[in-house]
Parts: C-alpha cells; sequence; structure tokens
C-alpha cells in the first residue's frame, strides 16, 4: 500500500513552483487558522479553502487523496460539531433537546443551532489547516525541500529528520497493514472491534511489533544514511538549484493577496 | 602494511555488548581487484566481519575489538564514519531501508552531496554508475516504484557513487525473486570484471558465487573454519556440512562423478569451479563412453521424489474464478480468472516471479482479500461466509516476517494467543501449547522473550502459533527468504512431518527450486497473475519454455538430467541422489 501523501512527481505549475513560494502558502495558512475564531468566519475560511481547492486542482493531485485527508478528520469534525451543539455558551436555539443540565451558561443536555455552526466553522477551520502541509509535500520533492530548508537557514539534520519521517510514513503504512494481517491470521480481528474494544486491548497485539519492527528499521536506516556520510561537518552540495521565475512571484501575490483579503473580510 | 592490500585484518575478534563473541582470531587480506566471499549459517558473524570493515562497528553497534583492522589508509575504528564510507561502500539485505529520496537521480547524489562533492561530478558519477546496473533512463522514478531487483540496483549504484574502493555486500540477494537475483548478479559480475573495487560478499547462495570467488572464507559461530580458494574450499564436503554451508551441486556432481576413489586423501581433488552444465554433462558422457562410469541398468524409470498421490482425495480448497485487483492508479490485476483445486492431503509448490500473484493467490485462501470476480471455496463453502476465527481452524498461513507478529513476553505466550482468540478451554491450552512447541523443537525456549530468538526460530515459533490452531491446510509464505541453508530445511522438514503424520494439505511459497524438488508433489507456476503450469513436480520441471517466461530455472540435477539424455537418463530426475542411483562406478 503506498502512502496516500506521497510526493508525486508530476510536471505541474505547483510542482514548478518555487517551494520557498509553497512553504508561504503553508504558514500563512497557519497564521489564518490561528486568528480568533468567530462564527461568522465561515467566508474567510471558505475563500481560503477555495484557493487551496484551486492549488490542488492545479497540482493535478487525485480527487481521492482529498477524500482521505478528509475520512482521517471526519471523527474530528463530528467530534467537534458534538462537543459544540452541546457546550457552546452563546447557543439559544435548541436543535434536539435530551434534557436539561446546566453548567455554567451552556445547558448540556441540548444541543443548539448555533453551537453545531461554530463547530461547523472549526471543522472548516481544521480542514483549511490540513490541507496545506499535504500540498506541499505532496508537490515538493525531498531535494527541493532540503534546499528550501537550508536556504532558510535551518540545520541540515532537523531538515532531514523532517524528510526521512515522511520516508518512514510510507513504511509505518505497510508494516501496519501486515502486522493487522498476521494477527487476523491468529483469528484477532480489530476490524470488527468496537471502538472501546480498541481502545482497551486491539492496539497492544499491533502496536507493539510495529514499534519493534520501527526500532529496527530505524537502526538500518541510520546504517544507510551514515554510510553515505550523512552528519559529515561539511557543507552538502545543493542538488537542486532553486532559481526564482516570475510566475513564483505572479503566485506569492496571488496567495498574498487572498491573504490580505481574508484578513480584511474577517477584520472589518 | 601490504599496499596492494585493501582490507588486512589480523588476529581480530570482536565482543558485542554483554559478552557475545561475534568473531574470534579472524585474519583475512583483500586485495584490489579480488572477490572475497564470506559464507556462514545465519549468527555465524558475516555480518559483524562487513560492518567491522565499514566501520558500523563501533560507531552504530557498540562492542570491544582485539586485533588489528585496516581498510585502505585507516582503522575505521578510529575514524569518524564519513572518513571510512570515502573507502568502503556497504550495500545492505534490505533495498528498503536503502532507499529515502524521491527519485533515483536524487537518491545516488544523497552520499557524494553530503560530502560536498561538486554537483558536475556527482552528475557524472550518477551517469556512470547507472550505465553499470542497467538503469539509465530511469533517473526520475521514484525507487518505491521499482521492482526488488531495480531497488537493490539502484542502492547498489548508490553505494558507487561515493567511489569507494572497498564495496561490502551483505546478502544482497537475499530478499530477492530469481530474476532480481540474476539482476543483481549481473551488475555484481560486471564490478568484479572491471576490477577497480576489493568485493566482499557474504552470501548463502553458493550456486552463484561459484564462479567469481577468488577466495572463500566460511564462519561458524564467530570461528574460521575454511579459507582459500574455491576449489579447496568446496571440495570440503563435510567440513561445510558442519558448518551449514550448501556445497554447490556443480561440486557435489563433479566429486561424486570424477573424484575419485583414487584421489589422494591429502589432496584435493580436481574440482573446476567455472564448469558449465553443458561441459559436465560432456564430461559425464566422455567417462561412461571410456568406461569410467557405468549407468545403472537396474533402473529403468526415474521414481517422482516425493510421490504423487495414489488415489485423488476430495477437494479442500478451490478458487472459481478469482480475479483480485489492486486499486490504483493503475489498476493492478494482481490475479485473473483463476480455476485451481487443491485436494486434501497434497503438498504443493508454488513458485513465480515477485509480483506474479503467490501471495495475492494465498491471502485469498485465507479471506485476506476479497476479489473483485469468483470464490475460493472451503470443502465447497465460501470463504467469505466464515469468520477469522474459523477460517483460522482450517487454515494456517504462515507469513514471510515471523516479526509482524509476535508481540508477547514469551513464546508460550505468542502461541496462547490464537488459542485465546479461537475461545479454546483454559484447561485446554497448556497441553496444546507445549504439542506445538516441542513439533518445531522450541519446547526448552518456551519462556523466553521471543526476539531472544534468532530469526530462524522466531519463524519456527510463527509457525507453532498457526499449527496449534490445528488447522487443516498449511500454507508456508516464502519460508526460505533470508534462512540459511540448515534453516530452509528445518522448515520444509516441518511441513513433510505434518504432511506425513497428521496428512495436513501443505502449500509452499518459495524460490527455491531445489527445495520444492525435494519436498512438493504438486507445482504450480504463476506469471502474471494467472497459473502458467500446474501439474505433478518432476514434469512441470521438464516444460523448460514454458519455465523461462517466467524466469524459473529448473534444480540442477534436472538440468544435468537433460543434457544426459543420450545415456539414457530420463529428464524427470530432480535431485542429484536420483541422479546419482542411475550410475555406479567400476569396480
Amino acid at each position: 500500500m503506498q502512502p496516500v501523501f506521497r510526493y508525486t512527481n508530476l510536471d505541474t505549475p505547483i510542482h514548478r513552483l518555487h517551494p520557498l513560494v509553497k512553504l508561504a502558502y503553508v504558514a500563512l495558512t497557519l497564521v489564518l487558522v490561528m486568528y480568533p475564531i468567530r462564527p461568522t468566519d465561515m467566508p474567510v475560511l471558505l475563500i481560503w479553502l477555495g484557493l487551496s481547492a484551486i492549488l490542488w486542482t492545479v497540482a493535478r493531485i487525485e480527487l481521492r487523496r482529498f477524500a482521505t485527508l478528509f475520512k482521517i478528520l471526519l471523527g474530528t469534525f463530528l467530534f467537534l460539531i458534538i462537543i459544540q451543539g452541546f457546550t457552546y455558551r452563546f447557543g439559544h436555539t435548541p436543535l434536539i433537546t435530551i434534557g436539561h443540565l446546566r453548567l455554567w451558561e451552556a445547558d448540556l443536555g441540548i444541543i443548539t443551532k448555533e453551537g453545531v455552526w461554530f463547530g461547523i466553522v472549526l471543522s472548516i477551520r481544521v480542514l483549511a489547516a490540513a490541507s496545506s502541509l499535504p500540498l506541499f509535500v505532496m508537490t515538493t520533492s525531498t531535494s527541493e525541500i532540503m534546499t528550501a530548508m537550508d536556504k532558510l537557514r535551518i540545520p541540515n539534520t532537523a531538515t532531514f529528520m523532517f524528510v526521512s519521517a515522511l520516508s518512514f510514513t510510507s513504511l509505518i503504512f505497510e508494516m501496519w497493514g501486515s502486522i493487522v494481517e498476521a494477527q487476523k491470521l491468529r483469528a484477532f480481528d480489530i476490524d470488527r472491534m468496537n471502538i472501546f474494544q480498541r481502545a482497551f486491548k486491539a492496539y497492544i497485539p499491533i502496536i507493539t511489533p510495529l514499534i519493534l519492527l520501527l526500532f529496527r528499521k530505524a537502526n538500518d536506516f541510520q546504517i544507510a544514511m551514515e554510510t553515505k556520510g550523512f552528519g559529515a561537518p561539511i557543507k552538502p552540495t545543493e542538488i537542486e538549484v532553486l532559481t526564482v521565475r516570475w510566475s513564483d512571484y505572479v503566485w506569492l501575490a496571488f496567495i498574498v493577496g487572498v491573504f490580505i483579503l481574508c484578513t480584511v473580510v474577517k477584520f472589518f | 602494511m601490504d599496499n596492494h592490500n585493501l582490507v588486512n585484518l589480523q588476529n581480530v575478534t570482536f565482543t558485542y555488548e554483554g559478552d557475545v563473541v561475534a568473531l574470534s582470531n579472524l585474519n583475512l587480506t583483500v586485495k584490489k581487484g579480488e572477490f572475497v566471499v564470506v559464507l556462514g549459517a545465519n549468527g555465524a558473524g558475516k555480518s559483524t566481519l562487513c560492518y567491522l570493515i565499514s566501520g558500523i562497528v563501533p560507531h552504530i553497534y557498540g562492542g570491544r575489538r582485539r586485533g588489528d583492522v585496516q581498510v585502505g589508509d585507516i582503522d575505521p575504528w578510529d575514524e569518524p564514519l564519513y572518513n571510512t564510507a570515502q573507502r568502503c561502500g556497504l550495500l545492505m539485505q534490505d533495498p528498503e531501508v536503502q532507499l529515502f529520496m524521491p527519485t533515483i537521480k536524487a537518491e545516488l547524489a544523497f552520499g557524494p552531496a553530503n560530502l560536498g562533492i561538486a554537483r558536475e561530478e556527482i552528475a557524472r558519477r550518477t551517469k556512470e554508475a547507472l550505465e553499470l546496473v542497467r538503469m539509465n533512463g530511469l533517473e526520475e522514478r521514484n525507487p518505491r516504484d521499482l521492482s526488488g531487483g531495480q531497488k537493490q540496483r539502484t542502492a547498489l549504484a548508490a553505494v558507487l557513487t561515493m567511489k569507494p574502493k572497498i564495496l561490502i555486500l551483505d546478502e544482497p540477494t537475499s530478499q530477492l525473486d530469481p530474476l532480481g537475483r540474476w539482476e543483481v548478479g549481473e551488475a555484481i559480475e560486471e564490478l568484479k570484471h572491471k576490477g577497480d573495487l576489493a568485493i566482499i560478499m557474504t552470501t548463502h547462495e553458493t550456486e552463484e558465487i561459484l564462479h567469481l570467488a577468488d577466495q572463500v572464507l566460511v564462519l561458524d559461530r564467530g570461528q574460521t573454519v575454511l579459507q582459500g580458494t574455491p576449489a579447496h574450499v568446496f571440495s570440503q564436503v563435510e567440513e561445510l556440512d558442519k558448518a551449514g554451508i550448501k556445497t554447490p551441486a556443480m561440486i557435489r556432481a563433479q566429486i561424486k562423478f570424477f573424484s575419485f576413489p583414487n584421489s589422494s586423501k591429502n589432496l584435493p581433488p580436481p574440482i573446476k569451479t567455472s564448469l558449465t552444465i553443458t561441459e559436465l554433462a560432456n564430461e559425464i558422457q566422455t567417462a561412461v563412453m571410456d568406461g569410467k562410469l557405468k549407468v545403472n541398468p537396474s533402473i529403468t524409470q526415474a521414481q517422482p521424489n516425493p510421490q504423487s498421490l495414489s488415489t485423488p482425495a476430495e477437494p479442500i480448497l478451490e478458487a472459481r474464478g478469482l480475479t483480485v485487483e489492486f486499486p490504483g492508479p493503475p489498476t493492478v490485476t494482481a490475479l485473473q480468472n483463476i480455476q485451481l483445486t487443491i485436494r486434501r492431503g497434497e503438498f504443493i509448490g508454488i513458485i513465480g516471479q515477485n509480483g506474479s500473484g503467490k501471495s495475492t493467490l494465498v491471502k485469498s485462501f485465507v479471506g485476506l482479500l476479497r476479489p473483485q470476480k469468483g470464490e475460493v471455496l472451503f470443502k465447497g463453502q465460501s470463504i467469505h461466509n466464515l469468520s477469522v476465527g474459523e477460517i483460522a481452524r482450517r487454515i494456517g498461513l504462515v507469513l514471510q516476517n515471523p516479526d509482524y507478529q509476535l508481540f508477547t513476553s514469551s513464546c508460550r505466550d505468542e502461541v496462547r494467543f490464537g488459542l485465546q482468540n479461537l475461545g479454546i478451554p483454559d484447561d485446554e491450552i497448556p497441553k496444546l501449547i507445549d504439542e506445538a512447541l516441542d513439533l518445531v523443537g522450541l519446547k526448552d525456549e518456551a519462556d523466553l522473550f521471543p526476539f531472544r530468538l534468532s530469526f530462524g526460530d522466531r519463524r519456527k515459533l510463527a509457525v507453532a502459533a498457526t499449527i496449534a490452531l490445528n488447522p487443516e491446510v498449511l500454507i508456508m509464505d516464502e519460508p526460505t527468504t533470508a534462512q540459511d541453508h540448515r534453516g530452509r530445511y528445518q522448515l520444509a522438514d516441518l511441513a513433510l512431518e505434518l504432511h506425513k503424520e497428521k496428512g495436513s494439505t501443505i502449500i509452499m511459497i518459495t524460490h527455491d527450486v531445489d527445495l520444492i524438488a525435494r519436498y512438493a508433489q504438486r507445482l504450480i507456476v504463476l506469471h502474471a497473475g494467472r497459473i502458467l503450469l500446474d501439474g505433478p513436480t518432476a514434469e512441470v520441471f521438464v516444460q523448460i519454455d514454458e519455465l523461462k517466461k517466467s524466469f524459473v530455472i529448473p534444480p540442477f540435477a534436472t538440468q544435468l538430467a537433460m543434457h544426459l539424455d543420450s545415456i539414457g537418463i530420463p529428464p524427470t530426475i530432480m535431485t542429484l541422489e536420483q541422479l546419482f542411483d542411475y550410475f555406479s562406478p567400476l569396480s
């Protein structure tokens, strides 16, 4: 099984985009989602999500990858919507009433319309934040990431830890699948367990071998890297020559422009 | 040190932390252009030797060393690893852990870039290395999308761009299929012929290195038991057996046919290591014509070994129109319209290249994969109507890597896990655990932490955990991968014992044709998701042209027998013992 957010070697304007511009998009996304949140923020978040959708589309990233991201986050969205539905302190329009349990300003027995809406706004904020880094990872090669990080004066070791973690993700996916299969063969079926069974007992037979295997693989990984001179006190050669083109400025202006628009809509 | 010696080890003893002596009083010198092969069972000290020379010890794995080690102009013990890496390159067994960049080009540039080599020089080295491993044109491919052989060749090329003088190959083909082994073998042969490097290679595949080796070192529990030219080392069959090393069939045949009753015991027999099968067959035929060898007239028909079922039993597993696809892009059709009936009590071998559908087929048998079309029946009942537990009771599948399942603190608990999942009463479980551990020879290790066992024993433990569930069908997926010669036959013997004593149906996936020839009654060859051949093992192995499509080479004995047709040897012979039975020396 291949990891969903693996780098795909395509020739698209987003793949060709200077990594620092893509990093700027990631950074601005983080700034935007750090703004104090209000229920009226939906247009702002939708504008930014629209920008992400444009970037994902231009990068020709398959829809299934976005669908996978959405699926991964679905549990979080439901959690946020339900919790906010019950606990939002400015909620006053009941949607579903289960009972009455007042706690400070909220009635925990009622799901309110305003609470559900606020939960949806929070979910969109999470989605906007979570869609930026995969775009960067899926459209930027490891060598480009390393060169870009070097330009930002981030230490080589830290950069390599980041890109190694990306490599390890695919290994973890593969190992997880193999371990689940191996335990099924001994009549241990995690797929048929409910969430509580999984939480209390199911993961031990899966996670224990995974950790032990990861330790072993990490050792081999270290050998492979260090026997290739990794960690030498020498300035590494930049393999990717990153040149700035006019299109990079255009995209940067576009991204910053959308960011300013979002800020204006939010605060004014 | 002699200038020509690139590696020089004098009286080297190495002890890992925890006082485990891995190498003892080892002496080894390797010159430029020389190809040294290190043989030994698992745990003999081969990898430790590689680590000592390449500086992994002590910089990654700690321990104590006595004696002198010189690698080029340095002692790796005293140098940082990046210094040793410029003299000595290491290729490991598993290509997956050696590839971490998104393209082959970036992978090859990684090492020299770390050393600050100029970009133009890196490009030149990359081109040269890719040409040598025959991967040019694939620079922009993601290493993760390559076949096993291509991955290992990429890893080799990545080592070569470091421009080492010494190349260490630690079982570089042990995890590859026959095609992958051939591809990597070609690249290694090319390096040997160029003569620029000193090459040290550890392996269990003695047949593969016979024509390449200049010097062979045999280790047994850290001690040197044999050292010298291939002809000298491989003529010591008894010593090799004791060390758990497979004597190449070519050598065994020469010793049997030509040595050698008259040869002096003090002199090694005149073994030829670069003989081809055709040349050997010609020599045998000449010996027969000259009256030095006699074809035994009492044997008129080769007896298939092992014997096929005399009367067909009832079907136990059936695949009907089985088609399995993996979603893409691109969508991969792993199995296409497979029609197959497996009968109770059969011992079946399945061979084929990686990606031919072998593992997909057996995973479909146990319900781990759901087919897009068709179905799998166990005694006429669809496998998908059975729960995971019901399947585990009926069909046991032992996967390649035991480490994917071991998680408890003792071997006993490991076997207990499956039994508890099946809801076996607590008072019955200890007896079943003891029986299973006894059967695989791990009764004395019952309370040990599984990861303290050797890899071969961990595999046996995985088998014990499966057979404790008492399945009617036992499937072993690649039980020979990364195993030494002895370990391979231990698992196969275990399967045979279950087959004979309990009447279990056995299905064994392997690339080892010699092993399958010795054990399987029926052989299925898969190719590109389809059944290419299916029949009694001996009959399948003589279909050379069909086998070639799947890069399967018949056992050595079958190939030799085919060349001895003119002197009345039938081609359906599968083992050297069968072939030897046809000959008797003249009195």
